[in-house]
Formats: C-alpha cells, structure tokens, sequence
C-alpha cells in the first residue's frame, strides 16, 4: 500500500487523516498537485476549486485538533460526476443547454458523502446528460484514458472513471444507466459499482431514465466502494422510489473469504464473439476466483437479447420525455449524437414502452431462478478493450447507434433487471489497457459481490497498479 | 411486434410536437429497429393481469442470498 497521500485508497486515507498521521491539507495538496499535472492531458474534471478545497481541508483540520470529527470520509478530498445537485454550485451534465444551471438543492448522495465529512475538489466531466458510452463529449472536448491518452475513458462516468485511475480523486460518483459506472471502471482499470435500482436514492441527480437510473461509487477498490455504499444507501423521503430495505454492514462483506461461494459462468451470450484479451482475462479471473476458495459453475441464463431490446426501449422512451421540452426550444445546443439517440424515443408507440415495462417483473423472476443455485455471475464488461478515441467518434452517423450497441451489449441487461454489478479490474492487454469483469448479484445483494470482489482484489494487483504520466 | 418506419416515425413525432423530417425520420427508424425486432418475441405475449409493478414484488421475491454477509 502507498504512504504517498495522493495514491492511497480511500479507506487508508480516511483513517491516515482520522488518526492524524496525515492532515487534510496535506492529503488536499498532493492531491491538487497530481491534478494540476494530469488535467492538461485527460480532461477529466469540469471545475477544479482548489482555493475552496484548501480553505474546507483547513476546516476539517482545525475540526479535527478540537476532537471533532464528521465522519468516515473526515477531510477526504474527492470530487464526482457533475450531475449530481450541489446547491449553489454549478451543475453542468456536461452540456451546453445547463452550462450556468445552479441547482437549489443537494443531491441526497451527495449530501451523505458531505455529511460525513467529505471535502470538495470540484467537479467531473461526463458525456452530455450521461447519454453515452464513449466518453466523447462535443461541448467540453473528450474525456482521456490515463493508460493510453489516445483511448476512450468510456462514459457515461467518463470524468470519473479517469479521475480515479489517475489518482486525481479517491472516489467519485458514477451513475449507471446502461452501462454508465461499469464501461468506464472496465476502460480505465477501477473498480465500480452499479447498485440496485432502489438501493440509492436518486433525489438530485439529473434523470436519464427514471427506470433504470443508479447512483454508485467508481473507487480504487471494493472496500472503498463498501464504505460509500453504507453511507450513501438507503431510504428517503425526497425520493419515494429509493427502497426502506435494510442497508447492511457492506464493510463486514469485504473481510470474507471465498470459501464456500459459488460462481456462475453464463454458457452463452456473456462469452461470444469476445476480444483474444478479454476471452483470456475472463479465464484467469475465474481461475483465481476458484483459487482463492470459489466453486466455480455454469450457468444458462434467458435470452439476454430480449433484455436487452426491452432496455433500449424503456430508455429510448423514458429519456425522451425528460427531454422534450429542449428538443423543441433547444434542438441546436444538443451534441448531434446525444439528439439523435434522444429522437429515438420518438419512435416509441406508449404501448411498446410499456410492454417493455410489464415484461420486467417476469424477466427478473426468470432470471432470478436461473441463478438460484450461485451467489453471483461473472461476466466481462464488454467484449473489448478500450478502442480509441478517433476509431469511436461515430458523431450521429448511420452506424452510431450499432457501434454503441455493442459497446453496452453485456451491460444493458443488468440495467434493464435492475440487478447490482460490480465491475472489477482484472488485467491487462498486451498493449497495457485495462479489462473488467463484472460480478452481476441478486437485487440488493450488494454486500456478496463486494465480498467476492475484495477477496479477488487480496489474491491480484491489478487495482492497485498506477498508470504514469509520460 | 413490427419494427416501425419512417413513415411511422413521422407520424408518432408529429403527435408528440417534433416533427422529424425523412432524414431524421430514416435514422431514427434504422437506430431503433433492432430494438423492436429483439423484442418482437415478447410483444403480444403478456398476459392481461401483468402489472408493471410485478418488477418491485420480483426485487423482494428472491431467495436471500446463499452466502451469510
């Protein structure tokens, strides 16, 4: 583990300012210098506050010398997605059409996060209102991958994704939509948690898809992500939809061992027409997993295909209500891709969409008896690397859609079942990119899959490595 | 489940107060078709009774998880 402030986890780093062996400021300062380095060639935030930053670091410090602490993220600099409401504080979702917005209100995650004591670095880059899987971003320019500045970050998390594998953030909300936290935990080597529909209130953090928004966490590790989810996770009043189900001891779930888990292994689907790189990385996780104590089985799910449709359909239309308004006053100020994917709602019939949405009970029940037997799936994120960032600038041509298609192939059904996934960095290429696998759970069992993943992560160091500036 | 076409497409954005023009209405119906056929399967199938909220009572349905936590 790293002593130099900026390369901690969030977990070291909570405990290093906790227990005084290192101030806020100085962990604000390391982590301020590491952005002043990297920004000019990854674009990954959107606002960089750092006279604010210092002055709250300062704070927590002075707080701390007088016994009083706020919480577990106690002077922990970190800075997220910028779509989630921070009152007062410009909000952009990455577009032109909110560039001045400044919302009223607090998101509640974020307030959680604040609440226990988190200090604000600013705030991320993402692609234009989270549409996107890329990591392009037509008004504020794209997002760049740290292994390799000419790849792809993935997106919608893009800033995010970025921030944390260079080591510019020791977290960073993510939202996960269709793949949003998951692609970019699995391009830029970190680790990410797309969470229960449910599981987290949503309540101030601009809507996609009111069906299948999450709110997660983008950390070096799945503690890390434990920690957040137990601050963040459970119900509240400013959103209705966000579940009273118990938030369990996420925390406890890291410091099991695999024995006695079972995972599954789709025979189909999950594991066609992969990448040479990411065929071989799926069967090295799976043998340390069956290493580190796992049984490791087959399992035959239903057509994902179909939840796949039925997804592209909820959103298509979901998405374009939200939008509606803009599309008529504001069509100019869309990137062309975010509009043309928006216009795509329009051909939605009501009845479509909600067939779409009465077949999610069945599916998930479907679902839910095929891997009655296993405490969780593996899966690759997707079937590639990271490509790069000319080879996927497809704009609002005729194969755009297509080629965003098969980037979100093995994450839009997870999306559309509402089901929690972990995205794990598990190798790397041969040209040194980053590939994820996810560990896909049963709804609100969260804790299983960041049990099996810090077990993975005490058995590798894929996480841990740290790309470098060349 | 028939995919629509763009002549459907500039029908149902008419209705919604954005009229698409055959450009916009061609990619729109060539982006999301494939959603359309993928789902063909299931369209028309459901039965009556089905509510969309079946989604929360399958969520709660589950089995616990085999693994204590």
């Amino acid at each position: 583990m790293s002593t130099e402030p900026a390369l901690m986890t969030l977990m070291a780093v909570a405990k290093a300012i906790a227990e005084k062996k290192v101030s806020s400021r100085e962990v604000t300062r390391a982590v301020l210098h590491r952005i002043a380095q990297w920004q000019p060639r990854l674009n990954a935030y959107m606002a960089i506050e750092s006279e604010q930053a210092l002055a709250a670091a300062d704070a927590a410090d002075a707080d701390l010398a007088k016994g009083n602490s706020h919480g577990a993220l106690h002077g922990v600099p970190m800075a997220h997605k910028d779509m989630y409401y921070d009152a007062g504080k410009v909000v952009t979702c990455g577009s032109l059409i909110r560039r001045d917005f400044v919302p009223k209100t607090t998101a509640t995650a974020l307030q959680r996060l604040k609440d226990a004591g988190q200090v604000r670095l600013g705030s991320l880059q993402m692609v234009e209102f989270a549409f996107g899987p890329t990591g392009h971003n037509v008004h504020y320019g794209a997002v760049h991958n740290p292994w390799n500045a000419d790849h792809i970050t993935g997106g919608s998390s893009s800033g995010s994704g970025s921030a944390v594998a260079a080591r510019l953030t020791f977290a960073a909300l993510g939202s996960d939509t269709g793949g949003s936290i998951r692609m970019p935990a699995h391009f830029c080597g970190v680790t990410g948690l797309k969470t229960t529909v449910g599981r987290v209130s949503r309540a101030g953090a601009m809507p996609l898809s009111q069906s299948l928004d999450t709110v997660g966490p983008l950390a070096q590790t799945a503690e890390d992500c434990a920690l957040l989810l137990g601050l963040m996770a459970g119900a509240d009043p400013e959103d209705l939809t966000a579940s009273t189900q118990p938030v369990p001891d996420y925390l406890a779930a890291t410091r099991e061992t695999l024995k006695g888990a079972k995972i599954g292994v789709p025979t189909a689907f999950y594991v066609d027409d992969l990448d040479a790189e990411v065929a071989r990385v799926l069967d090295e996780t799976i043998e340390t997993l069956r290493k580190e104590g796992a049984e490791i089985v087959k399992v035959e799910l239903p057509d994902q295909r179909q939840l796949s449709a039925a997804s592209q359909l909820v959103l298509a239309a979901e998405s374009a209500a939200f939008h509606k308004r803009w599309m008529i006053e504001r069509p100019q100020d869309y990137g062309a891709q975010v509009l043309m994917r928006l216009q795509n709602g329009l051909a939605i019939p009501a009845v479509s969409y909600l067939e779409a949405m009465r077949w999610r009970g069945p599916a998930l029940a479907a679902h839910n008896a095929a891997v009655s037997g296993v405490d969780a799936v593996i899966a690759p994120v997707g079937p590639i690397p990271a490509p790069t960032i000319v080879e996927s600038d497809v704009g609002n041509g005729p194969g755009a859609e297509a080629v965003i298609q098969r980037l979100t192939r093995f994450t839009r059904p997870v999306n559309y079942l509402g089901l929690p996934s972990l995205a794990i960095p598990s190798g790397f290429t041969k040209t040194g990119l980053p590939v994820g696998m996810q560990l896909i759970g049963r709804s609100f069992e969260e804790a299983v899959l960041l049990r099996i993943g810090a077990a993975f992560q005490r058995a590798t160091d894929f996480h841990a490595r740290v790309p470098k500036l060349a | 489940m028939t995919r629509p076409t763009p002549k459907d497409v500039k029908a149902i954005a008419h209705t919604a107060d954005l009229p698409a023009d055959d450009e916009v209405a061609n990619r729109i119906a060539n982006s999301i078709g494939p959603a359309f056929d993928g789902f063909a399967p299931v369209s028309g199938t459901l039965p009556m009774d089905l509510e969309p909220a079946s989604f929360l009572l399958a969520q709660l349905a589950q089995k616990t998880g085999k693994v204590a936590t």
